[in-house]
């Protein structure tokens, strides 16, 4: 399937080039032991990430947003080979990696990298800084000694860190150093593309900032393309120049940032919207009460076990007949990308869409939330 | 790139302070050191000294040079090598030392004790003690070395390939090594000799492959478990080959274990030589071989007890400090391992310095920090804290002040927010509310009044009774600060049991109205589950049902959302203001997260490095915040930027405690900074009702409000 939601051209962001990585219909499962006993073999299936597909161009930021349990984590590490695939293609510069064996051509690990979320435990306690980022030099361009050292000091100073942290452990620095770590590692053995799993998530506001920022100037720099999985709408639609919602392990909304925070179709994206919390006690209250009117107070339905039709019927203020039964696929959402909701496409039904908070020309500033429009 | 961290090392301050941060003195408060969280402490880590990294002030060291550093400040380890040297060498010089040949039979003097001629005596065959414990040495390091070095040469890479690699070749060895221990440990050892020969050098070949299970057993263990560490994926990703992960990864992580095992087998084959050669199969008489001497000296204990004492103590020398070097290098490689925390006693100090006279000095100049007229608690306050200082003494004998003068009181049905980055002192201010500050630290200064009990005054009988029952706590992780092998139903019930007297069913049937309460479904149902089998959500609204269960006036929310999904967020926030409504309690909210406070707090008070800097309603400080620290998180919220533009931030980081700069201690990373701001300290102010602001600049800066 391919996506064709770049067509309106967005102010202050670098071109985007051609296609980088293309994952269609991509399906994980896991199993896990049902009995504990030996005698009982049985296994439950967990429908881990069911039929997703999108694709990055070269330079873009693509955001994977979603609750834990969605399945956005582990479609990062699919498409990092770090976990088997059922089925479904992933190419990745023309090369198809799900057909590769486990182990990866040095030259395509060469492509993607990645920053994971917890920099507690991304970054080997052994090792000192020197050889963490020098990691990647040695593996794919056999530096050594001085020459990688020389390497390892631009490339600390690129991520903002002294070059006097060279010989030190991870524990001695803080969760924001600990991720310029991880950024520096990644960036030394020069990738086209880099998976950032949740990289802030863990980190303070102003630190959370500091990163996203030389996050940003590194790809307008190197052109490098991002796959940003995180759970806070409110960075991602920072930095991202496209946003995939998934939910249950499907994407139920994918679109141009900007419509996606402005004008969300899809009713999960609008809750996810509406429970980010603003910095501001008059909106937030207002929020609120939109937020205990449509409450539907049920945690995310169990990935063993995924209800019939829509996934989010369970949860969803809109819900119809039509949604507990058929599985509504991809169409147009108004304001571009798509959207996989009976509310919208051929088959709607005429009910009122989720409320749209603002009109798509505005969307460039931050939705003054509780200014509901019903369309 | 436009902007650089300030040096972590060398903070404002120009470095650290003469006495440097205090190591071990702060339990916890070193970076994320592992262990380092003090005892007792209930899963309340400071986390705010925790998290906040990168300011130690090391010396640029190369791993090496640490190594040799941390492995010479050990004494007894320095001594414990020197004595295996010299052990080395006297085996080696044996002919040119001992004093009479270790195999002069001369049966005359046979089983006498010490003596001028005999200094340690001869044994049944009148041979010289002393000299079979020199030529003896030879014996014991050669078994030593073949022993320990084929065991670890054989299992060490096994252990880790079957761990790391799994599958088949697992299965497989594993099944081998359950067929080898089923079977007698002697009768597998002397098959092996069987096959190979008697002599000493079989039999320690074949006691060096039996002991190699050993280290493929307990290796398999640590590697499947380091296996799944982020870090072995990410040398995956950039295309470590498989050898190296195991090799520069796993190995070094799992090398502290291994050392212990393998000090432990030296041991263990000092012992197993003797065996084997009182069997004939390993030191062949008349070789001299502790383990034999030791053996045979039980057939002559009656007549001569002596003859067991030498090669006993050299036995146990030997082993002790082989134990105390390998401890020492297990501790002194890689990152190294922290030394113990001291053991937890509230209000004791640290034995090298005198503690209590150094607070005092202390606490002397924090009283200055007494509240000023407009910071003055109502009477209604429900919590009143004055002038609250927290001080650590260091070893050095300096005092580390990582709180001063938090004034700030939570009205009855009141949410106060206490706002901050990691650093900032907030959870520090927590933990001393509810007298859980990690011993050495104290109270230095200031009161706690609870309903007008002063707290900081309490016996620890009373206090825990008081928290207990007044006061209900929850925290970031729900998983971790519950216990996994409790059900939930009786973590609830358990200070319902020790508070209230409550009989097992009363406890049980009123943990199931507690569920309801907070919103469990199936509450009936859910009372009988474990902590592992609810999602994050729930496991949060049963932490609240547990914080709740006694009714407390006052609910301490240390970042209970943090690690929630938003919507999840969103939902316990909504069941704490409804809870709070419902039972009329008040909370004290910790957060980083300013949309938090916007979205759940009454009044909110910014803490940044260990002072409170702003006090105001809520609506008060997000509509005109007064401080620029508090203008400085607002303005770095992602929402608060427009899209295209740079996220705004703070530069640089809040500085450790003991980098604390002088004058208002914001100066160094504040826009506003004035000559003035960087040597006074900066007392609280009051420019309209009901906000505070210790800020030099307050009346005069127009800052941004909230959008």
């Amino acid at each position: 399937m391919s996506i064709s939601s770049l067509d309106q051209p967005e102010p202050a962001r670098p071109p985007v080039g051609d296609v980088l990585l293309d994952v269609e219909h991509l399906t994980v499962e896991f199993t896990q032991k049902r009995g504990e006993t030996v005698f009982d073999r049985g296994r439950n299936v967990i429908h881990a990430v069911t039929d997703v597909s999108f694709d990055i161009h070269q330079g873009e930021t693509l955001g994977l947003v979603g609750e834990s349990g969605s399945g956005k984590s582990t479609t990062g590490r699919a498409i990092l080979k770090l976990t088997p695939v059922k089925s479904g293609t992933i190419r990745f510069d023309g090369q198809d990696l799900t057909a590769m064996a486990k182990r990866v051509p040095l030259e395509v690990r060469k492509g993607i990298q990645v920053v994971f979320q917890d920099p507690y435990s991304s970054l080997n306690p052994s090792m000192v800084v020197a050889d963490l980022v020098g990691e990647g030099l040695e593996v794919h361009f056999g530096l050594k000694g001085a020459a990688r050292d020389e390497r390892v000091l631009s490339l600390l100073e690129s991520v903002g860190l002294a070059r006097h942290y060279m010989e030190r452990y991870p524990h001695e620095f803080s969760g924001g150093q600990r991720q310029r770590i991880a950024i520096a590692r990644a960036l030394a053995v020069q990738p086209q593309m880099i998976v950032l799993d949740e990289p802030v998530s863990s980190l303070d506001v102003s630190t959370q900032s500091q990163v996203v920022n030389l996050l940003e100037d590194l790809q307008a720099e190197l052109g490098v393309a991002y796959l940003f999985v995180a759970h806070d709408l409110s960075v991602v639609h920072h930095v991202s120049h496209r946003i995939a919602v998934m939910y249950l392990g499907r994407i139920v909304e994918i679109g141009p940032s900007d419509r996606i925070w402005g004008a969300p179709a899809h009713p999960y994206t609008q809750m996810l919207l509406d429970s980010v919390p603003f910095a501001n006690p008059t909106a937030q209250a207002s929020k609120r009460e939109a937020r205990l009117a449509a409450a539907v107070d049920i945690d995310l339905p169990s990935p063993l076990n995924p209800p019939s039709g829509c996934p989010f019927h369970t949860r969803c203020p809109h819900v119809m007949d039509v949604c507990k039964e058929v599985m509504p696929g991809m169409t147009d959402a108004p304001g571009g990308g798509q959207v996989a909701c009976h509310l919208f496409g051929d088959g709607s039904v005429a009910v009122a869409a989720p409320s749209m908070r603002l009109d798509a020309d505005t969307s460039s500033s931050p939705a003054p939330s509780g200014v509901d429009t019903t369309v | 790139m436009s902007f650089t961290l300030p040096d972590g090392g060398s903070g404002p301050s120009g470095g650290p302070p003469p006495g440097g941060p205090p190591p071990g003195g702060m339990p916890g408060g070193m970076p994320g050191g592992p262990g380092g969280m003090p005892p007792g402490m209930g899963g309340i880590a400071p986390a705010d000294l925790v998290a906040s990294g990168g300011g130690t002030p090391y010396q640029t060291l190369s791993g090496r040079q640490r190594f040799w550093r941390r492995l010479r400040s050990r004494p007894e380890a320095m001594t414990a090598a020197a004595f295996l040297v010299f052990l080395v060498l006297v085996a080696i010089f044996a002919p040119q030392v001992a004093p009479k040949d270790p195999y002069d039979q001369n049966l005359r003097d046979n089983l006498q004790g010490p003596s001028s001629q005999y200094w340690l005596g001869t044994d049944q065959l009148g041979r010289d003690v002393l000299s079979r414990i020199i030529y003896g040495g030879r014996v014991a390091i050669q078994s030593m070395m073949i022993a320990t070095v084929i065991s670890a040469v054989i299992g060490v890479p096994i252990g880790i390939a079957i761990g790391f690699i799994g599958g088949w070749l697992d299965r497989i060895v594993m099944r081998i090594l359950e067929v080898l221990y089923a079977l007698p440990q002697l009768v597998v050892l002397i098959a092996i000799i069987g096959i190979m020969g008697p002599g000493l050098r079989n039999a320690m070949i074949a006691l060096g492959l039996f002991m190699s299970t050993a280290y493929i057993r307990l290796l398999r263990g640590e590697v499947l478990a380091a296996r799944e560490d982020l870090y072995v994926d990410s040398a995956r990703v950039i295309g470590s080959p498989t050898r190296k992960i195991m090799f520069k990864h796993v190995l070094p992580n799992v090398l502290p274990t291994l050392l212990v095992t393998m000090t432990l087998l030296v041991g263990a084959v000092l012992l197993a030589e003797a065996g084997l050669s009182f069997l004939g199969l390993g030191a062949q008489p008349p070789q001299a071989s502790w383990g034999a001497m030791l053996q045979e000296s039980l057939t002559y204990i009656g007549r001569q007890p002596f003859l067991a004492v030498p090669p006993g103590i050299i036995i146990v020398i030997t082993i002790m400090a082989v134990n105390l070097v390998g401890d020492a290098v297990r501790d002194s490689v890689g990152r190294g391992m922290p030394p113990a925390p001291p053991r937890r006693r509230r209000r004791q100090a640290v034995p090298e310095v005198d503690a209590e006279a150094i607070l005092a000095e202390a606490a002397k100049e924090l009283s200055a920090f007494g509240s000023a007229r407009f910071e003055r608690a109502p009477d209604t306050a429900l919590l009143a804290v004055d002038g609250l200082s927290v001080s650590f003494p260091t070893p050095q004998g300096g005092v580390l002040t990582i709180l001063q003068g938090s004034t700030f009181h939570v009205m009855p049905g009141e949410t106060l927010g206490l706002v901050g980055e990691s650093g900032s002192g907030k959870s520090m201010t927590a933990l001393a509310v509810m007298g859980l500050i990690p011993s050495p630290g104290q109270v230095v200064a200031g009161s706690v009044k609870l309903n007008g009990i002063e707290l900081t005054e309490l016996s620890d009988n009373d206090l825990r009774k008081t928290r207990g029952t007044e006061i209900g706590m929850i925290f970031q992780d729900p998983m971790s600060s519950m216990n996994p092998s409790m059900t939930v139903g009786d973590q609830i019930g358990e200070a319902l049991r020790i508070h209230k007297g409550y009989s097992k069913k009363a406890a049980r049937e009123r943990a199931t109205d507690l569920l309801d309460l907070v919103g469990v479904p199936d509450p009936s149902r859910r009372v009988r589950a474990y902590p592992h089998e609810m999602s994050g959500g729930m496991a949060q609204r049963c932490m609240i049902a547990m914080a709740l269960a006694c009714e407390p006036k006052l609910l301490i929310a240390d970042e209970p959302t943090t690690a929630l999904d938003v919507t999840i967020q969103g939902q316990v926030l909504d069941l704490l203001r409804r809870l709070k409504d419902e039972l009329g309690m008040s909370i004290l909210f910790i957060t980083h997260d300013l949309g938090v406070v916007a979205e759940i707090c009454d009044r909110a008070a910014v803490m940044y490095a260990g002072q409170v800097v702003e006090q105001a309603t809520v609506n008060e400080l997000f509509t005109n915040p007064q401080h620029p620290y508090t203008e400085g998180l607002l303005r770095a919220m992602p929402q608060n930027t427009l899209m295209g533009e740079r996220l705004r931030t703070i530069p640089g980081q809040v500085p450790e405690p003991w980098a604390w700069p002088t004058g208002c201690r914001y100066h160094p990373r504040c826009p506003y900074a004035q000559d003035a701001c960087t040597s006074d300290s900066i007392d609280m102010q009051q420019l309209i009702p009901a906000h505070i602001v210790r800020c030099r600049r307050a009346e005069e800066l127009q800052l941004e409000a909230a959008q």
